[in-house]
């Protein structure tokens, strides 16, 4: 009963009318942000980062702030994969299959309007979800030493490349990359300067919003330069705007199977909303049979991978929040945000700052309620900032980023190293390595490394440490298991190549 | 292939060079077992290793149908970009937020594909309207530079 008592006061934390304000301008803020090419969820948040900061919000009002932009951009990028059948990001490239062709059906305000709905009932599993089992979590976590802390990081890591299917060498690569990163500066323990040669600037370490802000708005900038005709026109939303009880009746079934199966997703480290979309809808379609229209715009081929999105999103906020081990890059951008107020996310998080946790989580679920709601008034303006041409979008966004660099540290330097990053992004997606590990690996490396020399310590050097419990061990099995699949993965497609080639 | 093959062996070199900047590395008096340089040399280890297994086996980049071939004139337009960047990150101080903006701005816009008389219209508004928004309503400072003159 602890929890509800928790929940409530979460509420009256969240239902404050400053709190209120700052979750609806949120949602708003991130809704836009969504909807422009090339800026996603993370470059939403790590944006605001800084101006959270400047404005002097309160903690628990900033990662509100945060969380209502996470929720807002999700929206967002919808709104352009349905209109546009230009997927923001990778999530949301199943809703652009059936999203799509529903809104050439005349169906566009109801595909928008029942996406959100979808997306809701996930978002809402998944806040139940982490209402019953992120407290339990939490209090299993405390048990844990730095041995098990670095075995699990270790593990966030592996994942990443194991869930990542196509690619689990560049994934790994780029995660590494971001472990190093993260050893740059001032090391914490000893005093020696690494890696910084001389250059002052250096010593605190590569600030964490310069870093995001390179990898992601510098890049984009860059890879907009390469499409600079437009894509198709914005599909009009005309005629009905909300989507009717039979219509949420029909999907209703799937809501709810899509997002028990979202929130685990997002629960695991790695896997976050792109994986959990894509295997909701696989899952569906198989259901569906032949009933099913899928790709032609059938409801439920919306409905899936929204749903499965929304809850994983919420999923990926209960590693972070329990055990201080993101999931996904946008949650690794929220722990980078969270330091900034000298939080430290992690089971301690539950004992000793509830009015955070627990208003972040009732406020999840009243950003969710305001972004159904805003749908229906806003849509048409929306549709409008669909229109926006890049020669006018491309220079604001540039400007921005660089604000939000300058507001960390005042210095042009981080400007410099941004516009480097920027290019190094560049280069990387050009040959195809996803960014996001870069981000995990860089806010992983710090914690990775201190609890490793920790653990070490504690066993006075000796390596017995990392594998002498049993939850260590169970970790490291399940390590194993995730290194294998790719290794298995790749071996199955193999032998069915060459069956196909025996049977020509 | 050949891209991505330059690229392994550019980051393995890179890695190499760290990994030698990184063996001095030794606090001046310890008391705890790993020191200061074990952490990074494994990462740099582990991704040499990765970097080699893709200079010798490079998986094909699957292009998607909306990407366009890299050809001349976007390299140069890429470089331009950077370049405008560039200045736009030395002059940020010096010129202040407003000029430097507007400056890198209206060349970028026009790099974009707008033309010349939009493009200065909505960049100077921007470039003015964000420092209000910013500087006057958020509390994020940004330096003024040349225009100092006019605030007193």
């Amino acid at each position: 009963m602890d929890t509800f008592s928790y929940l409530g006061q979460g509420f009256g934390v969240a239902l404050t009318p400053y709190n209120l304000i700052t979750a609806l301008s949120g949602t708003l803020i991130g809704t836009i942000v969504g909807l422009l090419p090339g800026l996603g969820p993370i470059n939403g948040v790590a944006l605001l980062i800084p101006i959270a900061f400047a404005l002097g919000l309160p903690p628990e009002s900033a990662l509100i702030l945060l969380a209502a932009v996470y929720l807002g951009c999700e929206y967002g990028g919808r709104i352009s994969s349905i209109l546009l059948n230009i997927p923001g990001e990778a999530s949301t490239v199943m809703t652009t299959l059936d999203g799509y062709p529903m809104a050439r059906k005349g169906l566009a305000g109801v595909a928008l309007s029942l996406s959100a709905w979808s997306s809701f009932i996930g978002a809402f599993i998944a806040t139940c979800g982490m209402v019953l089992f992120a407290p339990l979590l939490a209090k299993w976590a405390i048990a844990f030493g730095p041995a098990e802390y670095f075995v699990l990081m270790v593990f966030a890591i592996v994942c990443l490349g194991g869930m990542a299917g196509d690619r689990p060498l560049k994934t790994f690569i780029a995660a590494l990359i971001g472990l190093f990163l993260s050893a740059v500066g001032i090391d914490a323990n000893s005093g020696v300067y690494r890696f910084t040669g001389d250059n002052i600037h250096l010593t605190d370490g590569i600030q964490f919003v310069v870093l995001v802000l390179g990898l992601f708005s510098i890049s984009e900038i860059l890879l907009l330069l390469e499409k600079t005709h437009r894509g198709q026109e914005a599909v009009k939303a005309t005629g009905r705007m909300m989507f009717n009880f039979k219509e949420a009746s029909a999907v209703f079934v799937v809501n709810i199977r899509c997002g028990l199966m979202g929130f685990i997703m997002g629960v695991l480290p790695g896997a976050g909303a792109t994986l959990a979309s894509a295997v909701a809808y696989m899952t569906e379609k198989r259901l569906a049979g032949k009933s099913g229209t899928f790709g032609e715009g059938d409801m439920r081929g919306l409905a899936a991978p929204e749903t499965a999105i929304g809850a994983s999103a919420c999923g990926a906020l209960v590693p972070m929040l329990t055990l201080g081990v993101p999931g996904s890059g946008t949650t690794a951008v929220m722990i980078g945000a969270l330091s900034l107020y000298n939080i430290t996310p992690g089971p301690m998080l539950f004992q000793q700052q509830p009015d955070i946790v627990w208003g972040l989580i009732a406020s999840l679920f009243i950003a969710n309620i305001m972004l159904v709601i805003l749908n229906i008034p806003m849509i048409r303006i929306f549709t409008r900032i669909l229109s926006v041409p890049n020669w006018a979008l491309v220079p604001v966004i540039a400007i921005i980023t660089a604000i939000g660099v300058y507001a960390v540290h005042a210095t042009t330097f981080d400007l410099f190293l941004m516009v480097g990053i920027g290019i190094f992004g560049y280069i990387l997606r050009k040959l195809d390595f996803p960014l996001s590990p870069i981000l995990l690996g860089f806010i992983l490396g710090g914690l990775m490394e201190q609890n490793l020399r920790r653990a070490l310590s504690i066993s006075n050097g000796s390596m017995d440490i990392l594998w002498s419990s049993n939850i260590t061990l169970g970790v490291w099995v399940l390590v194993a298991v995730m290194l294998l699949l790719p290794v298995v993965r790749i071996w199955r497609k193999r032998s069915v190549q060459r069956r196909a080639l025996a049977d020509v | 292939m050949v891209l991505q093959r330059i690229f392994a062996a550019v980051l393995l070199l890179v890695c190499l060079g760290l990994a030698l900047m990184a063996w001095p590395y030794q606090a001046p008096f310890s008391y705890e077992p790993v020191g200061p340089r074990a952490f990074p040399l494994l990462m740099l280890g582990l991704m040499g290793l990765g970097l080699i297994y893709m200079f010798f086996r490079p998986k094909a980049v699957v292009h998607s149908e909306e990407e366009p071939e890299m050809d001349r004139e976007t390299l140069i337009k890429i470089s331009l970009c950077t370049v405008l960047l560039l200045i736009f990150a030395g002059l940020f101080e010096p010129l202040g937020f407003i000029l430097s903006s507007a400056l890198i701005g209206i060349p970028m816009a026009r790099l974009y594909g707008g033309r010349w008389l939009p493009s200065i219209v909505v960049v100077s508004l921007m470039s003015v309207g964000l420092y209000l928004l910013f500087d006057k309503a958020m509390d994020v400072p940004l330096p003024l530079g040349l225009l100092e003159v006019l605030e007193n």
